[in-house]
């Protein structure tokens, strides 16, 4: 599938394209009219009147695709989405985004999209959760909740007329997050489900899965209610982050998150949905197996990986029947 | 390269004190490697090197010209190394070149050897045709594709792969020579000699992280290094040189 950049052996080379035959085999028997790729035609009833979406046109009057991807009927349009594309924002989808910009009253994020999202100062909730409205002072403190480069989740509350987004991160799960590491993959991996933040309790690790493509994993932290930090208390804070330098996160929490991150990795190289089901198996796949940490992101896992994939998917297809 | 906040230049920091990097790499653990050599044919040698996602091409082109007057016995060698402005969006324009001059006069320190010539890991001398008239000239040049930390010990791998990819072609002297005149010679399309690439040293690069040292850091690891040592050492253990450097400035300094 597009090229593994992996040695694989004679064997192994064998073994990854059987399972993958396998799991095409399995997916494609109901979409595959669905797929299409450049100037395939698409199957429309050219008498009902229908609008004609992105992705596509006209043609010696047929409807052709001019990118290769999935054909999406929503009511009359007719568009084809296209697979590796950058990230289509929806409305209420969860994203993690770097901030590239503190701007007056707003923070400037970016989040793997065609611009840069922007996080309005009103959409925040202020460190001492009361409900008021913003003052200059709170302008001029904008570095105390978020500075450049930190990472933040937030959700999409819309776009602006010119096409640029809108986040909140009004609610206690949202914010800044820290002690952990961000990893990046291709936005379509990442469907959209109930809920993107999983906290992983055996491991005590926090697992948010961004739409967009960047999955956070970390130490958990526990939401924050009504949390009172205010201008008094934010020496004692200065004076808690000195300590957070000297105590690092400990040894058996790094290698879960270790783990977790070599399993995304791992499941991203061979392009399949990202799923905290999906992740949990994996690493406990690793772990069942005994193998190494480093040694997940080696040949011989990405193997393993895929076998078990194509047999998970053939048993839940049996099950059906 | 991309930012980092504060929450993870301190989970890197932590992670390296504690033998475990982002990657789940141990502090002397090398990423995997991977060498393809010939990759061009229009050049006499090339290799491509990957290190994780560090990315880079050296190719070896030989021309026939004239040795320097003051040593007429050598053939001549020049590196140079370019970072191309895909490979990081600093390097747009002019950003990349002081970083170019930096691996290309460290490269040719290592390979070339001092001043004097000594310690070299080829020898010029085999690069002569005809002694004070027709010489070799080697063009090695590197391309940096893409980076993600550690371009000095990818350069010098990819240039000894590629010098022992390349094949010098024969040259015929045509008999007759008189006095200053040039002489006849003829290059031969078949006949190809292949260098001796025994000499060539390996360089591995120490990144200084908190109180640890790390082997082949990523751009991110390298963006918390406080500095970083380069060795160059050839087939029989002889330390060719020693570079160290520091984030704002790089300086050479000759051990050998």
């Amino acid at each position: 599938m597009r090229g593994l950049q992996l040695p694989l052996s004679q064997t192994q080379r064998i073994r990854l394209q059987r399972a993958f035959e396998k799991l095409q085999s399995l997916s494609s028997k109901a979409n595959s009219d669905a797929s299409v790729t450049v100037a395939d035609t698409i199957p429309v009833n050219y008498e009902d009147a229908f609008l004609k979406g992105h992705g596509t046109t006209d043609l010696n009057g047929e409807l052709v695709a001019t990118v290769c991807g999935v054909v999406e009927r929503i009511n009359k349009l007719v568009y084809v989405r296209g697979l590796r594309a950058r990230y289509k924002p929806e409305v209420g989808d969860i994203v993690v985004g770097r901030v590239v910009e503190v701007a007056q009253k707003r923070w400037r994020l970016e989040i793997n999209f065609s611009q840069d999202a922007i996080l309005m100062l009103s959409s925040m909730n202020m460190p001492d959760g009361i409900q008021r409205r913003r003052t200059a002072l709170d302008e001029l403190n904008m570095r105390g909740i978020f500075e450049e480069n930190d990472v933040v989740c937030a959700e999409v509350r819309n776009f602006q007329h010119d096409g640029s987004l809108q986040l909140q991160a009004r609610s206690q799960k949202y914010g800044k997050l820290e002690k952990g590491q961000l990893l990046i993959i291709d936005p379509y991996l990442v469907k959209k489900s109930k809920s993107h933040f999983h906290h992983l309790e055996q491991f005590g690790i926090d697992l948010i899965l961004g739409r967009n493509g960047f999955i956070w994993v970390g130490e958990h932290v526990e939401t924050r209610d009504g949390m009172v930090v205010d201008q008094a208390n934010s020496s004692e804070q200065s004076m808690v982050l000195e300590e957070k330098n000297q105590t690092h996160t400990p040894l058996e929490m790094r290698q879960n998150i270790c783990r977790i991150a070599n399993a995304v990795r791992v499941l991203s190289t061979l392009g399949f949905s990202m799923d905290a089901d999906l992740i949990m198996e994996t690493v406990e796949l690793s772990s069942s197996l005994k193998i190494d940490i480093h040694d997940m992101i080696g040949s011989e896992f990405h193997v393993l990986v895929a076998e078990r994939e194509a047999e998970r998917r053939s048993l839940m297809g049996k099950r059906r029947r | 390269m991309v930012g980092l906040s504060v929450g993870e230049k301190h989970f890197i920091q932590g992670g390296i004190s504690q033998d475990l990097r982002l990657d789940c790499r141990k502090r002397l653990t090398y990423r995997p490697i991977y060498v393809e050599t010939g990759i061009i044919p229009q050049a006499h040698g090339s290799a491509r090197v990957r290190l994780g996602a560090t990315d880079v091409i050296a190719s070896v082109k030989a021309e026939l010209g004239k040795p320097n007057a003051l040593q007429p016995d050598k053939g001549k060698i020049a590196i140079f190394v370019d970072c191309s402005p895909t490979a990081a969006p600093m390097f747009e324009g002019r950003g990349g070149e002081e970083l170019s001059t930096e691996l290309s006069v460290a490269l040719e320190r290592c390979i070339l050897g001092g001043k004097s010539g000594a310690g070299a890991g080829i020898d010029p001398t085999s690069l002569v045709v005809v002694e004070g008239k027709v010489c070799w000239d080697l063009y090695v040049d590197g391309l940096v594709i893409s980076s993600d930390g550690n371009l000095l010990d990818a350069l010098a791998a990819a240039i000894k792969a590629a010098l022992s990819n390349t094949g010098i072609p024969k040259v015929d002297v045509a008999a007759e020579m008189t006095g200053d005149e040039q002489p006849e010679v003829n290059i031969s399309d078949e006949e190809f000699l292949q260098f001796d690439t025994s000499g060539i040293p390996v360089i591995v690069t120490l990144t200084k992280v908190g109180k640890q040292y790390i082997v082949d850091a990523t751009s991110e690891e390298e963006s918390q290094m406080t500095s970083a040592v380069s060795v160059s050492v050839n087939r029989k253990g002889h330390l060719i040189n020693k570079l160290d450097s520091e984030i704002a400035a790089a300086e050479a300094s000759e051990e050998e």
